[in-house]
């Protein structure tokens, strides 16, 4: 669904998740995690070099 | 080669408990599994895990030779040769050498099926080289 | 029996009878397990017009056949009884090892009767089953008296036990276990409470048989492998639902000051990293579950061990009471656990009392000298001991909000956020139509287990109000619950988005019987029938009014936060019942027609 249906995609540092999921046409809220190295973040956080975003559309819930 | 386990990663699941009671009984039955789980609650809050370590001390002390090994180097009770003499048990450093009689005719213990390693959702427990033994 | 403890005990309070019968061939196939036996036996057992803390009403506690087994969430038991909170269907699903202990026990269900008349615990050791002395135990906390158990008894034994909340019949008060897992919601605790059953103690040494072991462990195994390859794994498991708690306030759905808006300003400090490195300790689980949500914490600074908070106390005792302190919602919820209460109505009815402070309707004199604005935490954590032990405030508190609102009045049952007299859970629903009707709908009242839509919601269109969305409303309810029927968890399928088609041979392995997701769920359907049917049998005029959300839902918008100015519109709200009847083939006010039982095979069971 997003991505062009590719997993991963390759972004610029220095933008918050936020900007950057819109950039990639991803309505942030539809984005229910964000994750760096194992912490999570909120779409504020702004992307450095070399980080591994893992992002986590909403799905099943509680 | 032998079990491992980091007690930190433990939930208390008990899903490695029925594993093993299905790979040594083929029962479905936690109290019948070869290692422990102990919780430590409302504090500190923590589960300790004991597992067998294939030291071999039950082996060295059974008087019926029922501790052999197999396959993988590991130390298994043979049922039909264990005399319920109990011997074993207090040689276990770990407390992982059991005898209930109301649950099972022999000694068990674990023999490194690797069941465990496969239902630990926490990836807590993990088989190895055993260490090599100091000098 | 494959699968099945194999018994049903019965347990007459009243003359101390202690008997077991097998457990019937036919409720195995129409309802399964767990919460399905539950259904049944209420439905058919209690009669109609039950007091539900008389000496008629029964509380049903049921494994099911997943329980006990090698089955990623093999761990959940549920509690089945007619409300004291709602006058309605009351189920809740306690997680934990209690479950697994019945089956070794050789137990499908334990019937409690009667009322005892002194205070009494129950002990279970395989066919070892007494009726023993509590009056020591009377007056404690939960934790105090489970602690107690496993010193004399030893860990290998399983405890159920209530506090002063069930004690003194607070109308949400609730049955907890393994120092941190409750029977939560619809007084389940109370029911148990009024009968004077203390707690209930259990262990069993039995095997569990199942119909072809060498499928059962194969497929079991297959079903751990896929959550353990599980993309979503390791941040479930770090942050369980609290994972959810910033989503939430993102989108509007955080109850913030009494569901007045869904963002809170201050909420960051309850995020998940926030309390993970503030409290967490232990990544703490059920039996069987691969995938641990319990957290289990330590404040430094109130000195003190809680299982939690999860995301709904979060909610419910943090953002809609103004509190942006983990730690102080963590103490909340310790004192909830001990005392025995559900943190969820608890949180829900002193927000409740506090919005109705800050409104000048209670004044000093009401609230026995607190300063009861949001965000007084010493404030919170006083009433929720009031409420345990119906002092002052908390007595009226301990009914309800629906109860409490209707005796204040003075238009404060406008903002008595309930369903059917159970307190909303943690999803503010200002502008989410597939989550309102899910809690519109919800068979024990407001609570979101049944029918978890509002990520649906945004996918599709918050304020839509088409067929489709109500649709996924009726699936999830037919669905999801099929994990309370089995004993088992559905935070697997839910979470860790793990195909469902992993569990059906694994359940014909065990009980031997082929089912399709179809068959289950129309046992789903069965039982959502049924236990409607319960409803409208116990309270006269049962009907779409039941089914109305609270009124702040479609009259007013909040006045902050990411659901600034939106509402659901009034007719929306009708139309969203309308379809969901009319898709449920129910009648215009919402009832099973005799077609539609005759079709599930209800009609004997409710003639």
């Amino acid at each position: 669904m997003y991505l062009d249906g590719k997993d991963e995609a390759e972004v610029e540092a220095g933008r918050t998740v936020r900007e950057t999921l819109i950039s990639l046409n991803i309505k942030p809220e539809l984005i229910a995690l964000i994750v760096v190295d194992g912490e999570q973040k909120t779409k504020d956080y702004i992307i450095q070099d070399g980080d591994l975003v893992k992002v986590l559309a909403v799905i099943g819930g509680g | 080669m032998r079990l491992f386990v980091d007690s930190a990663k433990c939930s208390g699941c008990n899903a490695c408990r029925v594993a093993c009671s299905l790979n040594l009984f083929e029962e479905s039955n936690p109290k019948k599994a070869a290692l422990i789980i102990q919780p430590h609650f409302p504090a500190p809050g923590v589960y300790e895990v004991k597992v067998c370590t294939q030291c071999g001390d039950c082996a060295a002390v059974c008087p019926d030779e029922a501790i052999k090994q197999n396959s993988k180097g590991a130390w298994y009770v043979d049922f039909d040769q264990c005399s319920l003499c109990e011997a074993c048990v207090p040689e276990c450093p770990e407390e992982v050498m059991f005898v209930r009689v109301e649950l099972a005719n022999a000694a068990w213990k674990c023999d490194l099926c690797g069941d465990c390693v496969d239902v630990c959702g926490t990836s807590a427990l993990w088989i190895a080289e055993k260490e090599a033994v100091g000098a | 029996m494959n699968g099945y403890g194999g018994s049903i005990l019965r347990i007459n309070l009243t003359t101390a009878k202690i008997s077991k019968e097998s457990t019937p061939t036919n409720v195995m196939r129409d309802f399964i397990g767990g919460r399905g036996f539950g259904a049944y036996y209420l439905f058919k057992e209690v009669p109609k017009g039950a007091d539900p803390l008389g000496t008629e009403n029964k509380l049903i506690i049921s494994s099911g056949p997943m329980s006990g087994l090698m089955i990623p969430g093999a761990g959940k038991c549920d509690f089945t009884t007619k409300s004291p909170l709602t006058g309605g269907y009351a189920s809740a699903s306690m997680g934990g090892h209690f479950t697994a202990e019945m089956k070794y026990a050789g137990l499908d269900s334990i019937i409690l009767e009667g009322i005892s008349s002194k205070p009494v615990y129950l002990f279970i050791d395989n066919d070892k089953i007494e009726l023993r002395d509590a009056n020591e135990l009377w007056g404690k906390g939960t934790i105090t008296v489970e602690k107690h158990f496993k010193e004399v008894f030893g860990e290998e034994f399983q405890v159920a036990v209530i506090g002063p909340g069930g004690e003194n019949l607070v109308s949400y008060a609730c049955i907890n276990h393994d120092f941190g897992r409750q029977a939560g919601r619809g007084g389940v605790g109370a029911v148990m409470g009024v009968k004077k059953l203390k707690a209930i103690v259990i262990h069993g040494t039995k095997s569990i048989s199942v119909a072809d072991n060498k499928t059962y462990r194969q497929a079991g195994k297959a079903l751990y492998k896929a959550c353990k390859e599980a993309s979503f794994l390791p941040e479930w498991t770090r942050y369980g639902t609290t994972v959810v708690t910033s989503w939430c306030d993102e989108v509007g759905a955080l109850p913030t000051r009494n569901f007045s808006a869904g963002s809170f300003e201050d909420g960051k400090n309850l995020y998940a990293p926030v309390m993970r490195e503030k409290i967490v300790i232990t990544d703490k689980g059920c039996f069987g579950c691969p995938s641990p949500c319990g957290k289990y914490s330590r404040s430094k600074k109130y000195g003190s061990n809680v299982e939690g908070p999860e995301y709904e106390t979060i909610g419910l005792m943090g953002s809609n009471l103004g509190i942006s302190d983990i730690e102080a919602v963590a103490q909340a919820n310790l004192l909830a656990d001990d005392l025995g209460i559900d943190t969820i109505s608890a949180g829900n009815a002193i927000g409740w009392a506090m919005e109705c402070y800050e409104k000048g309707i209670f004044t000093k004199d009401d609230t026995d000298g607190v300063d009861l604005k949001f965000g007084n935490v010493e404030a919170t954590f006083d009433l929720i001991g009031k409420i345990a032990r119906k002092e002052g405030l908390g007595a009226l508190l301990a009914e309800g909000v629906k109860k409490a609102s209707r005796k204040i009045g003075k238009g404060t049952e406008k903002f008595a956020i309930h369903v059917k007299g159970m307190e909303q859970s943690a999803y503010a629903t200002h502008n989410a139509t597939a989550m309102l009707l899910a809690y519109m709908t919800c068979d024990v009242g407001a609570h979101h287990n049944r029918s978890w839509a509002i990520t649906y919601d945004l996918q599709v269109g918050r304020d839509l109000v088409v067929p489709e969305k109500v649709a996924r409303v009726i699936w999830l309810q037919n669905f999801r619950p099929m994990f309370d029927v089995f004993g088992g968890c559905r935070l697997q399928w839910v979470e860790l988005g793990i195909d469902r088609d992993l569990y059906i041979p694994a359940l014909e392995a065990i009980t031997g019987v082929h089912r399709t997701w179809e068959d289950f769920e129309k046992v789903g359907e069965r039982i959502w029938n049924l236990t409607r049917l319960f409803w409208a049998r116990e309270n006269e005029g049962f009907g779409r009014n039941w089914d109305m959300p609270a009124p702040r839902f479609y009259e007013e918008a909040p006045k902050s936060g990411a659901t600034k100015g939106q509402i659901t519109k009034l007719e929306d709200v009708n139309l969203l019942l309308d379809m969901y009847y009319e898709q449920r083939g129910w009648t215009s006010d919402g009832l099973p027609t005799h077609e539609r039982l005759s079709e599930l095979n209800l009609s004997d069971l409710v003639v």
